[in-house]
């Protein structure tokens, strides 16, 4: 191997990969960055404005909007991915006849497109057409009939529960994988000590699980600052963007009304918030597991 | 007791399913109801096997067109990845470096791109490929290639460098060169991996929309997701079409899933649990 580990065969094997990777994904956010410090409208040139587009984000109601539509997401996806994902991996960790058929049944929604799954969504949710409401009449329930999407508030809790149901199977499997990590012996221990099934979760399973819950709580936060083609397909946005959530405000404030400088100063800002929600995460789970 | 939990669970189980599948059984229930019935009466069950839907949906889109374009992207853009990222993984997880502070730094780089959410990217790379003159479908097949650079990095190293030492070593004292070491060696070798990477990017290039939605203008350059989101586009809504149309893509889809599921979840939780 040493004959063969020559410079010229080492840079000439890895520049291609170097190269694409940095011209489409690294130096993109630079130039996302320059924009958002700029006004451009597509014709001429760029003109640079300083603080300007981020201070406008600042008194933008709509940009507080989005940002409150996509912590109600991300705070609902979160707790009721963590909680019942967790529940389902537990059950489905058992010997059940058909459970690997069921496993697979319940893992279909995360490989759909995005966009067809915010499709399906329109039909049970959509008030008019949809079957949740229609539920509703059939069973005399007709009161709590709702705007369940495109109301002027539901719609972030309606997208949460859909991108539940898109990420639920994804995210059992992971906590399968992390269960079938914890020696057996360990939890047989438990059941000699007389621990209830209950006990034997809250002392023994979370515990040894904390490396794939953490992983969990990072994927759930960045995928909820990906969710884009459900809001797309629901609403679109509206009525009037408040039902927008960061990253569908940004790409409207960018490709439909063409406002690129303050689009790539939106653009900027929520990939900053993702970022940081990872980080705080990560600093308090960090911090923890040092403490024990 | 036992019996009474064992009872409890299966009834859970198949609940929980149920619930999972059932948007996909109603959206294929509603595929054959009429377009009037579907707004009209929306629980009510179709009057018989009606396809019309399905006819107005292929008369509304260019199905083979879509699914030619989207199958053209899909293995240009595989191709250069798995070439270009093989031979980067090949040279950080097999080949010697005098300084290891140098190898974990270009990995390292490489990996960052696993946090990095694509919306940020969007525009700016509609710049670079304007720069470049890449248009059209033409246009995906970078950004593509870039989006698989971080996991297909992370999945061939992994694999790589778990492989033993002895066998380049006693490739090179057969005299191979270096090409034949990397093409008639090593690349055998990770087959397995390999189709992982494959298959995962078929799915995530077939499932792809935000960069399909800014570089395609031109209906007949449309992806299977771009033509997807287009069909609503006229004065009165075609519910029927919609569903129908929505079928015919995910159908291919789930037999894919159900032909490599091994291979599709192992590629999804693979970033998951090692990352």
């Amino acid at each position: 191997m040493h004959w063969l580990s020559k410079k010229r065969y080492k840079i000439g094997l890895t520049i291609p990969t170097i190269l694409v990777y940095s011209v489409y994904i690294i130096l993109p956010i630079l130039i996302a960055v320059r924009y958002s410090f700029s006004k451009y409208s597509g014709l001429g040139k760029p003109k640079f404005v300083g603080w300007k587009n981020y201070i406008r984000l600042f008194h933008d109601p709509l940009f507080w909007s989005s940002f409150k539509n996509t912590m109600i997401m991300f705070i609902l996806a979160f707790a009721l991915l963590m909680v019942l994902a967790f529940l389902v991996a537990l059950l489905l960790n058992q010997r059940l006849v058909g459970v690997d058929f069921c496993k697979a049944l319940i893992y279909s929604p995360a490989i759909i497109a995005p966009i067809i799954v915010g499709i399906i969504w329109v039909y049970i949710l959509d008030p008019n057409i949809g079957f949740l409401n229609g539920l509703l009449d059939r069973i005399g329930l007709s009161a709590l009939k709702q705007k369940w999407i495109g109301g002027n508030t539901l719609t972030p809790y309606s997208i949460a529960v859909i991108y539940f149901w898109q990420q639920l199977g994804y995210l059992v499997t992971i906590f399968i994988a992390g269960l079938k990590m914890i020696p057996g012996e360990i939890l047989e221990a438990a059941d000699i000590d007389g621990a209830r099934p209950a006990q034997k979760v809250m002392y023994v399973v979370i515990p040894m699980m904390k490396t794939t819950i953490s992983n969990v709580a990072v994927l759930i936060i960045t995928g909820v600052f990906k969710i884009f083609e459900i809001v797309l397909q629901t609403t679109g946005g509206g009525p009037n963007h408040v039902s927008d959530s960061l990253v569908t405000y940004s790409y409207s404030m960018t490709f439909s009304s063409s406002d690129y400088g303050y689009g790539m100063s939106l653009a900027t800002i929520t990939f900053i918030v993702s970022l940081l929600i990872t980080g705080i995460y990560m600093a308090i789970f960090r911090d923890k597991e040092k403490k024990e | 007791m036992n019996k009474k939990r064992k009872v409890f669970s299966y009834i859970l189980m198949i609940l929980i399913t149920f619930l999972c599948v059932f948007p996909f059984l109603w959206m294929l229930m509603l595929s054959f109801k009429s377009n009037a019935d579907i707004v009209a009466s929306p629980l009510s069950l179709p009057k018989g096997l009606d396809f019309s839907n399905y006819k107005n949906a292929l008369r509304t889109l260019n199905f083979p067109r879509m699914y030619g374009n989207t199958i053209l992207v899909c293995v240009i853009s595989i191709l250069i990845e798995l070439t270009i990222t093989f031979l980067s993984s090949f040279v950080i997880s097999r080949m010697e470096f005098r300084s290891q502070k140098l190898r974990s730094l270009i990995y390292g780089y490489l990996i960052l791109g696993l946090s990095i959410s694509p919306f940020i990217l969007l525009f700016p790379v509609y710049r670079i490929n304007v720069f470049f003159d890449l248009r059209g479908k033409w246009g995906l097949v970078m950004p593509y290639v870039a989006s698989s650079i971080s996991f297909n990095t992370l999945l061939l190293t992994g694999y790589l460098k778990a492989l033993p030492d002895e066998i380049d070593e006693a490739a090179v004292m057969d005299g191979a060169s270096i090409w034949d070491l990397i093409v008639k060696v090593t690349l055998p070798m990770a087959k397995s991996v390999v189709a992982t990477i494959v298959i995962f990017n078929v799915l995530y290039i077939w499932n792809e929309f935000p960069y399909a939605s800014v570089m395609l203008r031109d209906a007949s350059d449309y992806t299977l997701s771009m033509g997807a989101s287009f069909f609503k586009g006229t004065y009165t809504v075609d519910y029927g079409g919609i569903i129908a149309m929505s079928v015919l893509i995910i159908i291919p889809e789930l037999i894919f899933y159900g032909l490599f599921q091994k291979n599709i979840v192992e590629g999804m939780t693979a970033g998951a649990v090692k990352g």
